[in-house]
């Protein structure tokens, strides 16, 4: 199609065409961002935990009246629950992955380190590679002997007693890489504090943390061989098979209960509950942006449509003296098509620019990366076929204007 | 050329049917310059826009340059309209958005033609109206006499072999009339074949031969010179 006659014609309609362009510039713009926002949360949506998701129930009780001793009282819950039906594994954590709330430890490489080198998440209570699923990639579990009560331990701290302080460490591998790249990290010392020197044991696959609001520090996870005492933070985590959830966990409440009637259950829920919980903002956001680009998507599509059928009912007779003049069906079909496409490809040079310059502006502001170069054509490819979808209606309505327009109407 | 025989036109609304043609025949040799004349309403539009494939036909046969049309498809019509026949109008419809020259192109660029070919055509036909100059100009930059001679130059830039005409003068004055008659008499003497609807007698006098409509059907065509005074204030008086 000749694109030199339709561009003068545009020439002359310069304020009507502009703003249909920026119209599609605009759109092509917010929906190359707003694509690319929605990849950042589904992505962020996506992040593994490195546990065994399916197989996962988490179980916290707050009691009335304190056990006389905590640590005892642990052991007696883990013992009845591991005897319920269909229970694989059973242990008492700190807190869980995708859980929220989070311990956390300025890490240093070196006692004497003024700023620690990065902040890590520190997972602790018992048994806790085994319930959660993830894997050892070298090193060793955590061994009975190496567990220390937490208030023992706290204690400890304050009097510089070495003896009575963890002494080993679980540390993921995205760790390991990151304090020590390309080395071995087993047998190296971590320290949370400048006298608790942990050394690193075992190596794990991978294990989020709680606390995964930042992708590139998601997996920055340790293991401290802590034994925890009830209190109401501290979580039982249960594996069993995914069929098997519902009536384990009504089963492990009925167990737990019976070690002491009075207390109250605060948290009982899947594993597949936390993570939807903990990724409930980012699923709406991408909701509410994937209904923006619908609805300006509609938007500029009825502003296409309206503009081709006025310029269709106002070029009629042009239509009826050019079909006399031997244009074919076809030709005056191309004809609106190629303007549409042209006025697409004018609103799409624009609107790349101003898809770029959103982006500086939200990366500014908002902290975010950069926009992948592939977000632009499907901005781009978006605008032309609405573009196309939208003008052939209008389109093929003028391509059955009849020649004999041109003698009939005056 | 132009070869009609029994053709009818119907109109058909809900209400009624109007025929615009009946037991129409006309047969237009090759070369010949044909005053079409007759009272308003007589069906002279009408058989000018089945002639030009503007419009299907509802009974009869047309033959136009030696073949039927009535079997012929849309591409296939348009593709002649493009290549044998040039349309002058009462109204001289120039795409008002297009310069003259882009006007003058458009149907060269539906045949496909290359660039330059187009150049060349449409300056020596703008040369023949003598609007050389005004190739860059809108049609709402010219004068009515000149919108038409743009439309002339445009109808003969494909060089097409039947001229048809409705009313080309019609909303001219009588100068500019006379103008444009003589272009056509011009166009004629090259060998083009031109049909002319008029309802100026003093131009239909000047055609080679005159047909006179009315209700839908010729009723008479002469060649005869003498008959052309009597023809023409027929047609006066019916307008
Ligand atoms: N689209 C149509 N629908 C119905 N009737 C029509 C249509 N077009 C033309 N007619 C009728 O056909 C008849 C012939 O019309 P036509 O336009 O051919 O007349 P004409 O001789 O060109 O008249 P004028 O000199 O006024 O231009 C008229 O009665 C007209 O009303
Ligand atoms: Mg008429």
């Amino acid at each position: 199609m000749d694109i030199l006659p339709i561009l003068s014609t545009l020439r002359r309609h310069k304020l009507t065409a502009w703003l249909l362009i920026l119209e599609i510039a605009l759109t092509c713009a917010i929906v190359c961002n707003a694509v690319f926002l929605i990849g950042q949360r589904l992505e962020r949506m996506d992040m593994p935990s490195g546990v065994a998701e399916h197989e996962l129930l988490q179980i916290q009780v707050a009691d009335m009246v304190a056990p006389a001793n905590p640590y005892a009282r642990v052991a007696e819950d883990m013992a009845v629950l591991r005897q319920v039906p269909g229970v694989i594994s059973v242990a008492s954590s700190n807190q869980v992955p995708f859980g929220s709330s989070s311990s956390n430890s300025n890490i240093r490489l070196d006692p004497a380190q003024v700023r620690w080198t990065l902040s890590a998440t520190t997972y602790f209570g018992e048994n806790l590679p085994k319930t959660l699923g993830t894997r050892l990639v070298s090193g060793r579990d955590l061994e009975s002997s190496d567990f220390v009560d937490v208030d023992v331990a706290m204690k400890a701290l304050g009097t510089g007693d070495a003896k009575h302080l963890p002494s080993v460490i679980l540390i993921t591998q995205t760790l390991a890489e990151r304090l020590w790249p390309g080395q071995n990290p087993l047998g190296h010392i971590i320290y949370l504090a400048p006298t608790v020197g942990l050394r690193v044991v075992g190596v794990l696959d991978s294990l989020v943390r709680p606390n995964a609001y930042d992708i590139s520090k998601a997996q920055y996870t340790t293991i401290v061989p802590l034994r925890m005492g009830a209190n109401k933070d501290q979580s039982y985590l249960i594996r069993c098979r995914p069929e098997d959830r519902a009536h384990v966990l009504d089963a492990a409440l009925a167990a737990l209960k019976k070690v002491d009637p009075q207390r109250v259950v605060t948290t009982r829920r899947s594993f597949d509950e936390v993570r939807r919980k903990f990724f409930q903002d980012d699923r709406a956001m991408a909701g509410m942006l994937v209904g923006v680009i619908a609805a300006l998507l509609i938007v500029t599509a009825l502003g296409i449509v309206g503009l081709a059928s006025f310029w269709v009912a106002q070029r009629r007779r042009t239509i009826g003296v050019r079909r006399a003049l031997g244009a074919t069906r076809r030709n005056i079909l191309n004809y609106f098509q190629t303007e549409n496409f042209l006025l697409a490809t004018i609103g799409i040079a624009l609107g790349m620019a101003l898809a770029y310059a959103i982006n500086l502006f939200l990366m500014l502001h908002y902290e975010l990366p950069r926009l992948p170069a592939i977000y632009f054509p499907v901005g781009a490819i978006a605008l032309w076929l609405i573009g196309q979808l939208a003008v052939l209606g209008p389109a093929l309505r003028a391509a059955a204007v009849p020649p004999v327009v041109a003698t009939r109407s005056v | 050329m132009l070869k009609m025989t029994h053709l009818s036109k119907v109109y058909r609304t809900e209400v009624v049917e109007t025929y615009a043609l009946r037991d129409f025949n006309i047969d237009v040799k090759e070369g010949e310059f044909v005053a079409v004349t007759g009272p308003s309403g007589s069906g002279k539009t009408t058989f000018l826009t089945i002639a030009g494939l503007l419009e299907t036909f509802s009974g009869g046969e047309y033959h136009l340059d030696g073949i039927e049309v009535s079997n012929l498809n849309d591409n296939a019509r348009s593709k002649i309209r493009n290549e044998k026949i040039g349309f002058i109008f009462q109204a001289f419809n120039l795409i008002p958005d297009l310069n003259v020259f882009d006007n003058i192109e458009v149907p060269l660029r539906y045949r496909g033609m290359k660039a330059a070919e187009r150049k060349q055509r449409i300056m020596d036909s703008l040369e023949r109206v003598g609007l050389a100059s005004r190739a860059k100009h809108y049609p709402a930059e010219l004068s009515g006499g000149q919108q038409q001679r743009v439309a002339i130059a445009r109808a003969l830039a494909g060089s097409p072999r039947l001229l048809l005409a409705d009313e080309p003068t019609g909303n001219l004055d009588t100068q500019m009339a006379r103008g444009v008659m003589e272009l056509l008499e011009d166009i004629h003497r090259e060998g083009a074949t031109i049909v002319m609807v008029t309802h100026d007698p003093e131009l239909a006098a000047r055609a080679q031969r005159n047909v006179h409509i009315i209700d839908g059907q010729v009723v008479e065509l002469s060649e005869d010179p003498r008959f052309h005074t009597v023809h023409a204030a027929a047609g006066d008086a019916h307008a």
